[in-house]
């Protein structure tokens, strides 16, 4: 499949400050792909960008080739969701459904057909006659959803629609926004400051930070084959520990000692490098005793978080925390204070370069 | 402590309402000057305000010019309210002053001024001048009232409507337009509110051929104490209130209707 939706060297600056700088990225059709990023990085910038509210300072974008340059927001046909909802507080939720066709000049009876086989879809039959503030923001948000569909856009924003409901209705949400995206295959940007969200929904992850692109990849990959240091620190919980390359998978780590790792032929490291080992605390393993087939350490053990079903233990090796990720089952036989062995296979270390 | 609050409070409301418990019965009252407590009562003055050219005319001069007036003033403010909530531009600040400027000058000494200038244009006696002199007074009030609806409308809104397919045009007339109609109305009410009841700069200004109502009840007290100020005065009230509970009374009925159909 091509690419759908490009934008190449796409920058924006405020005065002097540069708050996108030199944003690319692909995206295919039917593709759902979240911006991930903290608060600041520059996500909204970009959404209000493709959507026209802002003007970029440098870079084009093109959906099918065609750029969207001197195409005024109504122009664009573009859906989105906003984090408030921006509901029309006046009209019903079918009048507000009913508006975008209304602005297209559909029929009243056909248009009103339409909006409310939308609501429909979203789950929303029986609510089509009352106005926004009689409504839940569960309800709300699927009003603001089916409003930015109904059209038929050729992509859909969402820019943290989820932010303002509580944890269930978030999951629920999550579930039902996915549904409805494969169901009409619309080309979808989903903002979210939210890892796990990005991590469930997407297709593809895009990790900003500071107003630039530090991955693009799927969630799985974005998790386990982070492209830097801020991405795997960003994602999930980490171990980081630093590193100097002494060979061909092997590295010198100053907190855990000699350790081999699986090559990536992708990169090219050097003897001598340093680097960052990043580690996942799901990784580690307790052992008993020393096993000679794996890698192995000893730590002090300072703080037991048990879950139930699995516990964090955050020990110290040195000066530096380690951290792990163990089944609840196992964490009985572990004390504060106590030392403990870990041990871990050479295909736990990812090595980051940057 | 508490009864203490309770007499206060009904003593302060007392004294508040006490001109109105006055003026009410003397609207109806068959003295021949304003009298309390009336002699007897009748609707004669009643009728001598709806019949009599000396009030009527006075009245339809009120009632034009505060009409001109709110339209002139809605003219001229809601595009001002727009530009100074909306956007910065050079001299912003001293524009948000100049708005505020007739609030701050007494009413006695812009009539002076009115009256002076308007003299060498010629435009002292004439509606014009007075329509003229009452918008500049009425621009204040309303700026305030526009301003604080404005800074409180969401601009997302506006995204939102231009993101579904409106013109900058469609977006006014559809969303901007009917949110802030609450707003507008309330703000042209307040012109036409301050235009009718203006009476400083009217004495001043408005002479024979634009005599507003204020100004003619004014003279009237000075001259016989006509009982008609009464009825005037009674007529204006429940004007008022009728304003102040016919939202209410229309949300009610609008809710009965919509239970009714449901
Ligand atoms: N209109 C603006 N004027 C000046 N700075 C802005 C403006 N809009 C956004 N910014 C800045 O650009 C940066 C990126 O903002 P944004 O795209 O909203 O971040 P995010 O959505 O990732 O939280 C922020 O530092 C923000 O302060
Ligand atoms: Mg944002």
């Amino acid at each position: 499949m091509t690419d759908y939706l490009q934008l190449s060297g796409v920058g924006k600056t405020f005065g002097n400050f540069t708050a996108l700088d030199e944003i690319d990225l692909n995206i295919k059709k039917g593709e759902f792909v979240t911006f991930l990023g903290p608060s600041g990085s520059g996500k909204t910038t970009t959404l209000m960008i493709i959507a026209g509210f802002e003007a970029a300072t440098r870079g084009t974008i093109t959906i099918e080739g065609q750029s969207l340059a001197g195409l005024a927001p109504q122009e664009r046909n573009i859906g989105i969701v906003f984090q408030n909802y921006a509901l029309f507080p006046h009209k019903t939720a079918i009048e507000n459904v009913y508006f975008p066709l209304q602005m297209r000049g559909v029929k009243k009876a056909e248009g009103l057909r339409k909006a409310d086989e939308m609501l429909a879809l979203v789950g929303l039959d029986g609510f089509a006659h009352r106005f926004p503030k009689e409504l839940s923001g569960g309800q709300q948000q699927r009003v603001a959803l089916a409003r930015a569909l109904v059209f038929e856009p050729d992509l859909l924003l969402l820019d943290e629609p989820l932010g303002a409901l509580d944890k269930n209705l978030r999951e629920q949400m999550q579930i039902e926004i996915k549904r409805i995206q494969k169901r009409l295959g619309v080309t979808t940007i989903f903002v979210t400051h939210d890892q796990s969200e990005a991590m469930s929904m997407s297709d593809r992850v895009v990790v900003f930070s500071n107003g630039k692109i530090e991955q693009a990849a799927p969630p799985l990959d974005i998790y386990h084959r982070p492209a830097s240091r801020f991405v795997a620190d960003f994602i999930g919980e980490s171990n980081l520990l630093e590193a100097t390359i002494t060979g061909p998978g092997q590295a010198d780590c100053h907190t855990l000692g000699q350790v081999q790792f699986l090559p990536d032929p992708a990169k090219t490291l050097g003897i001598g490098q340093a680097v960052t080992l990043l580690i996942r605390p799901e990784h580690f393993k307790l052992s008993c005793a020393e096993k000679p087939d794996r890698m192995n350490a000893t730590i002090i053990i300072d703080t037991i978080v048990n879950y139930g079903d699995n516990a964090l233990v955050i020990g110290h090796k040195d000066t530096t925390q380690i951290r792990m990720r163990v089944p609840g089952a196992d964490v009985v036989i572990l004390k504060e204070g106590d030392p403990c062995h870990i041990c871990w296979t050479d295909d736990a270390i990812f090595v980051l370069d940057r | 402590m508490d009864r203490f609050l309770r007499w206060t409070g009904t003593a302060i409301v007392l004294f508040i309402a006490a001109p109105l418990l006055i003026v009410v019965p003397m609207s109806f009252s068959t003295s021949a000057s304003l009298q309390f407590p009336p002699p007897g009562y009748w609707l004669g003055y009643y009728a001598q305000y709806f019949t009599d050219p000396v009030w009527l005319w006075p009245t339809a001069n009120s009632l034009i010019i505060a009409t001109a007036t709110t339209i002139l003033t809605m003219a001229l403010v809601v595009p001002a309210t727009f530009a100074l909530v909306r956007h910065k531009f050079w001299g912003k600040s001293a524009a948000n002053l100049m708005m505020m400027m007739p609030m701050a000058v007494p009413h006695i000494v812009m009539a002076v001024g009115y009256y002076s200038y308007f003299g060498a244009l010629g435009l002292v006696h004439s509606h014009l001048g007075v329509i003229l002199a009452h918008t500049c007074l009425s621009v204040p009030i309303t700026f305030l009232v526009l301003s604080a609806n404005l800074k409180g409308f969401d601009t997302t809104l506006e995204r939102a409507a231009r993101s579904l397919g409106a013109s900058q045009r469609q977006t006014f007339w559809h969303v901007t337009l009917p949110i802030l109609r609450p707003g507008l109305l309330i703000s042209a009410l307040f012109a036409f509110i301050q235009s009718f009841d203006e009476t400083v700069v009217a004495i001043f200004i408005s002479g024979r051929g634009a005599e507003t109502l204020p100004r003619r009840m004014f003279d009237s007290i000075r001259q016989e104490a006509d009982p008609v100020i009464a009825v005037i005065s009674t007529l204006l009230f429940g004007a008022v209130f009728l304003g102040l509970i016919a939202p209410h009374a229309w949300r009610f009925t609008r809710r009965l209707i919509k239970k009714d159909s449901q």
